[in-house]
């Protein structure tokens, strides 16, 4: 007994002088976080707002705002179910079935991250482009995909490639393929497995990748930008029409917009961190 | 259902799992697949079960070739070692998905299936943990879970791959026990793996011992302990003693002892290694004949027995003795003695048979 008090009485001046450490650690952090993340977020929506609600409802409901941000929205929304089939499909393929060839396809997955958004774009106008491979046909049969809608759905495709099969990959790596096997030995069918024993055991590893996905495809600037031609009202995202804005000088419609884009990440972050603490 | 191995062969990459394997086992029967690790008994009951096809060979169901038949074809029931359990469903559906997933047109009423999982619920004792979810059950509760799942499709032929490995030693002998008296009720042909010695000998009617792809001997328990046909199976099956000798018509010689070796009596002076088990030695405290010196390093008792750890003065190795406590006591030894052993009994290999001879009798 006489040896714990001891050593407590020992203890306690040490906690006691190394107590500012973990006081200044926090306080670097929270400067840094200040600086660079809490400061920034406000001061879009200040600028945003400095003009009075009703300009930024203008700059928001402003016909051309309004293009963009549906745009945006379809571009997501083709984007995000592309890639959630495709990033099951690959999942699958990679983590319960042994094939030659399948550390290239993992290294082709990942292409997009490693790829600078601005070459994902101009790989399109190459093979889209009026002077690209199949521009000649496309001109012949009157169809247009660079600037044009297709074009962008095509570069938001391609930027938010790798997101869902990343996710899944490792998981269903780590849960193996007993599950699987047992569910075939039980009588089950391909569709039964997916549905019932695969799928169920990665939904929020799922859903997660589904909300990256969809946040980089409504955000993306650089593929987009290349492939667009900045038409406004036709083929102009959300990210696009913010830097034009900002170029005309038109600065509170400018943070208007981005102030959307801004919501729509915390909102993204606000469901990531549910998901996390589900899964 | 009976199931015929025929001549299987399966490799991965240059690695020989199975080198064309040959097996039958008869309707109602449990046989147990023993050998150490990577010795190809997983890869023969996946092949069995159809999760792994062969490279040659065939699988024969009832004296039908099923070899290529799919997988949810075969009416197999199979429990795995990690038990496999979906871990997103409760109990109660994990045992009524065999049931669940049949085509509309074969599929159990709900009321059927309900009736159906509950009784074998009762069937493993567990019918008070159907709503609960597999991370909620221990190690032991969830492979009888497994085994109720495998047996709801009802199968003609139930697998178990390793399923008390998981398990510590006491759940193991119980749930082994369990298994033994539930097959006597059920009489499903069931084959299963294990890489215990005892568990196979405990449990199974027939034990085929299994080795580098090959089956080294197949026969009842008692028989592949006491008549091991190759020097691989003598030393799985539990610890073993090494002398040197030399046979002549029957007779062997080792360590001064003249010993019969009947199997050997066509061999005309050779040498041959000694395979002695612990309990066949005798330790003497003076010197008889050539017989081996060698020092006490260790001994334990348990129980009724004295177990002896000694170190051979000629060879350096180690030999294990086992003897009745009042027999160690009579001889007055502790640790630090020199003694002197001498084979009792010996079941004899000749040096020049290579290893691993495959005799399935």
């Amino acid at each position: 007994m006489a040896a714990v008090l001891d050593t407590r009485l020992e203890a306690r001046p040490n906690a006691r002088r190394i107590a500012w450490v973990p006081l200044a650690l926090t306080a670097v952090a929270l400067a840094w976080l200040t600086l660079f993340l809490f400061v920034p977020l406000f001061a879009v929506f200040f600028e945003a707002l400095r003009k009075g609600w009703g300009t930024y409802v203008a700059a928001i409901a402003e016909p051309d705002a309004w293009a963009a941000i549906r745009l945006t929205l379809l571009a997501a929304a083709i984007a995000v179910p592309v890639n959630l089939v495709f990033g099951i499909a690959a999942a699958w393929a990679i983590a319960k079935f042994d094939f030659r060839g399948k550390s290239v396809l993992v290294t082709l997955i990942d292409l997009p991250f490693s790829v600078s958004p601005v070459v994902s774009g101009l790989i399109f106008v190459l093979v889209f482009g009026a002077q690209g491979w199949f521009g000649a046909w496309l001109t012949d049969h009157d169809a247009r995909v660079i600037f044009a809608v297709p074009g962008i759905v095509l570069a938001s495709v391609f930027v938010t490639f790798p997101f869902v099969a990343r996710e899944l990959i490792p998981l269903m790596q780590a849960q193996g393929r007993d599950e699987e096997e047992a569910a075939v030995l039980l009588g089950a069918n391909a569709w039964q497995l997916l549905w019932r024993v695969t799928l169920p055991n990665v939904k929020w590893g799922l859903l997660y990748g589904v909300i990256l996905s969809n946040a980089r495809a409504m955000g993306e600037f650089g593929a987009v930008s290349v492939v667009s031609g900045h038409i406004r009202g036709v083929t102009n995202t959300l990210p696009l029409h913010i830097e034009i804005l900002y170029n005309e000088y038109q600065f509170a419609a400018a943070f208007a917009c981005a102030s959307l884009l801004a919501l729509l990440a915390l909102v993204t972050l606000a469901l990531k961190t549910w998901v996390e603490s589900r899964s | 259902m009976s199931i015929e191995v025929r001549e299987v062969s399966k490799r991965f990459g240059t690695f020989a799992a199975l080198d064309r394997v040959s097996l039958d086992i008869e309707a109602g029967e449990l046989v147990a697949l023993l050998g150490p690790s990577g010795s190809g008994k997983t890869t023969l009951l996946r092949v069995i079960a159809g999760l792994e096809a062969p490279d040659s060979g065939r699988i024969l169901f009832h004296g039908e070739d099923s070899t290529d038949k799919r997988v949810q074809e075969r009416a197999v029931g199979f429990v795995f070692q990690h038990y496999a359990l979906f871990r997103h469903m409760t109990i109660f559906e994990n045992v009524a998905f065999g049931l669940r997933v049949r085509p509309r047109s074969q599929r159990p009423s709900n009321a059927a299936i309900k009736r159906k999982v509950m009784e074998l619920l009762e069937l493993v004792q567990l019918a008070w943990l159907a709503d609960r979810y597999p991370h909620q059950l221990s190690g032991g509760q969830r492979q009888r879970i497994a085994l109720a799942r495998a047996l709801a499709i009802e199968p003609k032929v139930l697998l178990l791959d390793e399923p008390f490995g998981a398990l510590d030693a006491k759940v193991r002998r119980e749930l082994r026990r369990w298994l033994r008296r539930l097959h006597d009720e059920i009489h499903l042909t069931s084959v299963f793996v294990t890489h215990d010695q005892e568990e196979a000998l405990e449990v199974a009617d027939r034990v085929v011992v299994v080795n580098k792809g090959r089956i080294e001997q197949v026969g009842a328990p008692g028989e592949v302990y006491d008549h091991p046909a190759t020097p691989f199976v003598y030393q799985f099956l539990g610890n073993v003693n090494l002398f040197q000798g030399r046979i002549s018509r029957g007779i062997a010689n080792v360590s001064g002892r003249r010993l019969a070796a009947p199997e050997h009596d066509d061999v005309d002076e050779a040498p041959a290694t000694a395979y002695v088990r612990p309990h066949e030695i005798d330790v003497g405290v003076y010197q008889t004949g050539e017989s081996v010196p060698a020092t006490v390093d260790h001994a334990v008792a348990l129980g009724s027995v004295v177990r002896l750890e000694l170190s051979r003065h000629d060879t350096g190795e180690v030999v294990e003795v086992e003897m009745p406590r009042d027999r160690y006591e009579g001889l007055r030894i502790e640790h630090g003695d020199v003694v002197y052993l001498a084979p009792r009994r010996a079941r004899f290999f000749l040096n020049s048979q290579p290893d691993h001879t495959a005799t399935a009798s």
